[in-house]
């Protein structure tokens, strides 16, 4: 009785032993996974907050107006003066009414044959 | 039992074998607990070795924490960053774990050769747990040490404070020191505020801080630099600077001060000259102050806008005569003597308000004190206490005192705004904030009239160069030539040029300060007064950022006439 107690014991024992042995190297696998990841996000951090500082020197008002002053010429673009703003309310109010006979006489041309686009087309040596 | 066998012969015992053997076992456990106590004994010991040992936190007298703290992203009012927080790796040597310390001093030299010999030597011998061989390096530098695998170097990452807007805002941001605290600019005001405390507790780490957000507009304060700088070739100006506010919430929209400093590269802002004209320099404000007198004319009642003054003799102060520069010599009416701008007529005009009454109207707009401010680089402006009949009259037209051109746009904004005084802040401000620190110093009619005033000199006075660059944003506001003092004698060649305005003047916005030091003229056909320099600046100035500020262009002369007060229509 006592015996087999004992080795039922010993059994446990060693079992336990080995159970204890392998959770604390589980724990170090993950300590040590941690750590590697705890880096990885402080390199991965130091390199976005550079790529964040890049963006923000491309983003800077006084890094683009140099680029636009480049290809001022190739682009033809100019600071825009003030007689280029306009507003809804300075825009001319639609005609009363329609001009029929004008639409009538137009699309009585086109039925025709006759497209007065093409007299234009024509005039500015297009096609 | 001895006592008790004195007399008997000893008697010979013997132990049982099974006596023998219980001793035996007694005696065996005698030891083996003496051996789990030793045991036990050790290992607590060690335990409490261990509890005492000290582990050295600190990296040359900081806490490891102050080291590697962060400061919070600085944006401007769209949310743009103007200084952000970049990590750089930084080199530091452990001396009691360096075996071979010549080795390690020629190695390192072969990556970074411009560190001096005998004072790395010096500086890796010894027994100390921590020393810095060169902070802030790159990337590249760090893995090239690496791969030296000298035992007892390493790198720390450490904060470094970035501005990508370079030069752009200098005045603005200040900069930082190698420890990441604030030496100047907002950054120093910063750190008084809070976030010294914040990296203190080691809290200011990470990416967590909430950033900070400046009422400042980066594409205003783009083109306010551009222009500054351009006039310093333009005029040939030793200096010029210029500051541009929200007349009801006080929030300043730019400020710029050339020459400046690169905030990323602190060793140049020592350079001579740079500092921050706009905070830390006063001047004689010049006929700027004129619209002052004005304006504490016009609120006690003294003159009224269609009174009319006698400018056709000079002034006569014992042997002093004080004249008009391009003086008409003839009766002004008082848009007249603010048009041509008369000192005789504005002497007149703070004749007629008294100057005791005109003295404490200045200390009423707190010209006599550091406008209340977030930058630490402020200077007190001289006002004289009292002011004798002699000097109330040149501190009329902005001579004999000398004020900062932020106390100027504080008072022009005050003076189109409705009558308003609004200390300047360099954070984002709402206007119902604003309101809550409101100091009425002029009656709102008092500010209708100033503002035609400003509004006619751009149509029709010293204002007219600023106009023509200006056309349609409803600019307007005064020229102010002051001769600068050279050898105790104001001199005429040597002039500080300002222009400080308004707009757009039918619903009044932004208010304007531009200053040029010592401009020569652009070319034989203009002048070096202050509506050729600082005039045209503000001029060009508006017409780029005025739509930017979302103002758009209005040509209409019904708004010019809406301008004009009643009384004079």
């Amino acid at each position: 009785m006592m015996r087999t107690l004992n080795i039922f014991l010993i059994f446990t024992s060693i079992a336990l032993l080995a159970g204890v042995y392998a959770l604390k190297f589980s724990i170090e696998g993950t300590a040590a996974e941690r750590s590697a990841l705890i880096a990885l996000i402080d390199e991965q951090e130091g390199q976005l907050s550079l790529v964040k500082a890049d963006w923000a020197v491309l983003n800077q008002p006084g890094h683009i107006e140099p680029i636009v002053r480049r290809h001022q010429a190739e682009l033809a673009i100019e600071p825009v003066k003030q007689e280029q703003f306009g507003s809804f309310a300075a825009l001319p109010m639609r005609p009363a009414k329609p001009d029929t006979a004008a639409m009538d006489a137009l699309f009585e041309a086109i039925a025709n044959g006759i497209d007065p686009i093409d007299a234009i087309l024509e005039l500015e040596g297009i096609e | 039992m001895a006592v008790a066998s004195e007399d008997f012969v000893p008697t010979i015992a013997l132990d049982g074998a099974r006596k023998q053997r219980g001793t035996l076992t007694q005696a065996r456990i005698r030891w083996m607990i003496l051996a789990l106590v030793i045991g036990f004994g050790m290992v607590g010991g060690r335990l409490v070795q261990l509890g005492m040992v000290e582990t050295d936190q600190t990296i040359e007298g900081q806490t490891r924490d102050v080291i590697t703290a962060t400061r919070p992203p600085i944006l401007d009012r769209n949310g743009l960053e103007m200084a952000v927080d970049i990590r750089v790796p930084s080199l530091y040597a452990e001396p009691r774990r360096i075996i071979d310390v010549e080795e390690a001093v020629r190695e390192l030299r072969t990556v970074l050769p411009d560190l001096d010999e005998n004072w790395l030597r010096n500086r890796l011998t010894g027994d100390r747990g921590f020393v810095w061989i060169k902070r802030e390096l790159t990337p590249a530098i760090q893995e090239q040490v690496m791969r030296l695998g000298i035992p007892g170097i390493d790198f720390i990452t450490e904060s470094k404070r970035f501005y990508p807007g370079m030069n752009e805002a200098a005045h603005i941001l200040g900069s930082t020191n190698v420890d990441n605290q604030g030496i100047a600019g907002i950054e120093r005001h910063m750190d008084t505020e809070s976030v010294a405390l914040l990296q203190e507790l080691g809290l200011a780490r990470g990416n967590a801080l909430t950033p900070v957000e400046l009422s400042v507009d980066m594409r205003v304060q783009h083109i306010l630099h551009d222009q500054l700088v351009d006039a310093m070739t333009r005029y040939q100006a030793i200096a010029a600077a210029g500051v541009m506010m929200d007349i009801h919430t006080g929030e300043i929209i730019a400020l710029a001060s050339v020459p400046d400093f690169n905030p990323n590269e602190p060793a140049t802002a020592l350079v001579k000259d740079t500092f921050n004209r706009i905070t830390a320099g006063i001047f004689e404000p010049g006929s700027t102050f004129k619209t002052v007198t004005f304006a504490g004319a016009l609120d006690s009642g003294a003159v009224r806008l269609t009174d009319n003054f006698d400018a056709r003799y000079g002034i006569r102060f014992g042997r002093y005569t004080i004249d008009d520069f391009h003086g008409k010599h003839r009766i002004l009416s008082l848009p007249e003597v603010y048009k041509y701008s008369s000192n005789i007529g504005t002497i007149r005009i703070m004749q007629a308000m008294g100057k005791d009454n005109f003295r404490a109207f200045l200390s009423r707009m707190k010209f006599d004190q550091r406008v209340d401010f977030e930058l630490p680089e402020m200077r007190v402006p001289t006002v004289p206490k009292e002011l004798s009949e002699v000097g109330a009259a040149t501190a009329s037209f902005g001579h004999g005192l000398s004020i900062s051109p932020l106390h100027l746009v504080t008072a022009y904004a005050a003076f189109a705004n409705g009558g308003n005084y609004v200390p300047p802040t360099l954070y984002k401000r709402d206007i119902a904030e604003a309101e809550a620190l409101y100091e009425r110093v002029l009656q709102p009619e008092t500010s209708t009239a100033l503002r035609y005033l400003m509004r006619l000199n751009a149509l029709e006075g010293s204002g007219s160069q600023m106009n023509k660059a200006a056309q349609g944003y409803r600019a307007g506001g005064k020229t102010g030539t002051a001769e600068k003092v050279v050898d105790g004698r104001y001199s005429s060649s040597k002039v500080t040029n300002f222009f400080a305005s308004a707009f757009p003047l039918d619903n009044p916005r932004y208010a304007i300060v531009i200053m040029v030091d010592e401009p020569k003229a652009e070319n034989p056909q203009s002048g070096t007064t202050a509506g050729w320099n600082a005039g045209a600046i503000t001029g060009r100035l508006i017409q780029r950022a005025a739509p930017m500020l979302g103002i758009a262009p209005d040509f209409s002369e019904a708004l010019d006439r809406e301008i004009v007060p009643p009384v004079l229509r």
